[in-house]
């Protein structure tokens, strides 16, 4: 079994008063007695740790902040995800990565696993091999057994056992959980839609950081009623005739809002995000009867990432919301040297010809200085609409 | 009713300004963009006015380029990328593809009855624009105008940095191993234009084809375009207009 982290980093005093109050928020977590463990992807099982009564936090930073940190290790032409966890991990500015009692990796692209091997060096890290193909008996084989072994893995480091019932209950509440975010999500199908997209990824992204599942759910539950009641009462942020967009690509979230924003600003309107912070988690749900491990790994296993060849079921969901959401125009948002996704985005485009919905590719990183040059290719995208 | 519209152009080098009536180009005008976009937009403004009698009030303005979203006088704002479309077509009715090499970027529109279709911008880099020839230009001593004259030589060198920063390391030493200017400038040029092809390569480019933006009247420029693409590509007098009439032409007096 692992020793619980309990105590404040040692700069702790030079933070500002935003982030002194993120890490005391979660050193009270860890003064309740609950171990946490932090994850980087979509593919990760939450339902282990939620079994075995452990929080569990999204590591992805998106910030720019501590880039420069992580640059001394490695290279600056990667992936502006990976260098900023990384970045934080090594300075001890983010509370979840700093107060995280196990780190799961999971082998999706080159960029992060080579990471994980430098971040074992600080902290205590599980990886698991994701196979990089979803339709054959071998793959969905080699990443059950991989849950068999996270699951071992969580037991011996926090001193627990997890039960079949356990994991039953947790994907029930997980199902619950996915049902309502895709509800709230959903209430953009609407014309005009209830929400701005800005709005709809916050609620998205906000959702990952509640650590009570009973409190989180009912604030997404309080957050579509009061969606639903501010719409009877005419409540219209959004424009009638503003060009429906639906965003695809890379994770989203914190600094990457701006793509978001200066779409909405050119006068169009996000209604649907078909990346790891929407619908690629929450469209689906995981079967609840049944042996729960096998379940969890097929629902898993099932994620349409660019990471996996094929990647067919991307497709199927891009083209599913496409309809449901009756979308203008997809904007694909792939962040600076991410291969998978930047190649995979030719065939995006050409996917989305052959159905003659208009596609623009915005490639971006976690700085700000391309506001302007995204703000001229979302405009010209609106314009053409 | 006389119907006034002003579309001003207000990109990182130039500010251009074109003024119609009744559908028209009556006067244009042009300016370095210099510290102040918005004052200098205010200056094309006003000249546009003067040099064909009327006054603010009868006239309707559309400004776009980079300098746009600074500009408070506007009626309104449209991208660059719409209104080199809208001007190309007024230009050359039946245009089908447009390419901008303007002061900080350069981009290559897909045309389909007059709209965009779809179009290409190059990214961060200033590789490929006119900022980068005029670095260049400024690297090897000379004035950006005198560019063309030694281009007439016809001779060349070949450039491989992708990047900006490194093609002006990549001149210095061309020109330290004993490359005349003349060849270091048609090195510079075919550069330029094999980043613009880059580009152009991303979409599907149909003739005709014309070459918009401050760059336009640089004939060593044009040609090599049309020897990249092996394909005609047409400069006309007005070319670094297009973006300012697409902004004029954009606005139908009576619709806002």
């Amino acid at each position: 079994m692992i020793k619980m982290k309990t105590e404040l980093p040692q700069i702790f005093d030079s933070f500002a008063e935003a982030r002194k109050n993120g890490f005391l928020a979660m050193k009270k977590i860890k003064d309740s007695g609950k171990g946490v463990v932090g994850q980087f992807c979509t593919y990760t099982p939450l339902e282990i740790f939620m079994a075995a009564d452990l929080v569990s936090v999204g590591l992805c930073s998106t910030s720019d902040e501590t880039i420069p940190d992580a640059e001394k290790v490695l290279p600056s032409n990667l992936c502006p995800l990976i260098k900023s966890s990384y970045g934080f991990a090594i300075t001890d500015k983010c509370p979840y990565m700093y107060f995280s009692d196990l780190v799961v990796g999971e082998t999706t692209c080159d960029g992060k696993k080579k990471m994980y091997e430098l971040l074992a060096q600080r902290k205590n890290v599980h990886i698991l091999e994701l196979p990089s193909r979803q339709d054959t008996p071998e793959a969905k084989a080699l990443w059950r057994a991989e849950l068999v072994r996270l699951k071992k893995r969580v037991e011996q480091d926090f001193g627990v056992t997890i039960t079949d019932d356990m994991l039953r209950e947790a994907i029930r509440r997980r199902n619950i959980e996915r049902k309502l975010l895709k509800e709230m999500y959903e209430l953009s199908t609407m014309t005009p839609p209830p929400i701005t997209g800005l709005r709809q990824l916050q609620i998205l992204f906000g959702s990952q950081f509640k650590f009570d599942w009973k409190e989180k759910v009912a604030e997404i539950r309080k957050a579509i009623d009061r969606i639903k009641e501010a719409y009877q009462a005419g409540e219209r942020p959004v424009l009638d005739s503003a060009p429906r967009i639906l965003i695809t690509g890379c994770p989203m979230g914190g600094v990457t809002e701006k793509v978001v924003k200066v779409i909405e600003e050119a006068g169009a309107v996000v209604v649907a995000f078909e990346n790891c912070t929407g619908a690629k988690q929450m469209d689906r749900q995981c079967r609840e009867d049944g042996d729960p491990l096998t379940n969890l790994a097929d629902y898993y296993l099932q994620i349409g990432c660019s990471v996996m060849t094929p990647n067919k079921n991307r497709f199927e969901l891009l083209d599913r919301l496409c309809e449901q959401f009756k979308v203008d125009g997809v904007v694909e948002m792939t962040l600076q040297a991410c291969h998978t996704y930047a190649v995979e985005s030719y065939t995006v485009k050409t996917h989305c010809e052959v159905k003659n919905i208009p596609y623009l590719q915005l490639e971006t990183d976690y700085g700000t200085a391309d506001i302007g040059q995204l703000a001229t290719r979302a405009g010209a995208f609106v314009e053409m609409l | 009713m006389v119907k006034v519209t002003i579309g001003i152009d207000c990109g990182s080098a130039a500010c251009k300004g074109a003024l119609f009536i009744n559908g028209g180009v009556v006067a244009t005008c042009v300016r370095p963009t210099g510290w102040s976009p918005k004052e200098t937009a205010q200056a094309v403004l006003e000249e546009l006015l003067s040099k064909a009698k009327v006054s603010r009030e009868e006239t309707f303005v559309v400004v776009t380029g980079y300098g746009r979203l600074g500009i408070d006088f506007a009626d309104k704002k449209v991208t660059e990328i719409t209104c080199h479309a809208w001007g190309a077509e007024f230009l050359l009715p039946g245009v089908q593809t447009v390419i901008d090499i303007g002061g900080q970027d350069s981009k290559v529109i897909a045309l389909q009855k007059g709209k965009v279709k779809t179009f290409q911008m190059n990214n961060k880099c200033a590789a490929g624009t006119g900022r980068f020839l005029e670095m260049s230009a400024h690297r090897m001593g000379i004035d950006l105008s005198e560019f063309p004259v030694l281009l007439e030589t016809g001779k060349s060198c070949s450039l491989s940095s992708m990047c900006a920063v490194f093609a002006d390391s990549e001149i210095i030493t061309l020109l330290a191993a004993g490359k005349s200017r003349e060849e270091v400038a048609g090195g510079i040029i075919r550069s330029v234009v094999a980043r613009v092809v880059a580009l152009a390569n991303k979409i599907e480019i149909r003739p005709p084809i014309l070459l918009t933006g401050g760059l336009a009247d640089f004939e060593g420029l044009r040609l090599e375009l049309e020897k990249q693409l092996g394909s005609p590509v047409a400069a006309l007098p007005l070319s670094r207009f297009a973006g300012a009439i697409g902004a004029a032409k954009i606005h139908t007096p009576g619709q806002d």
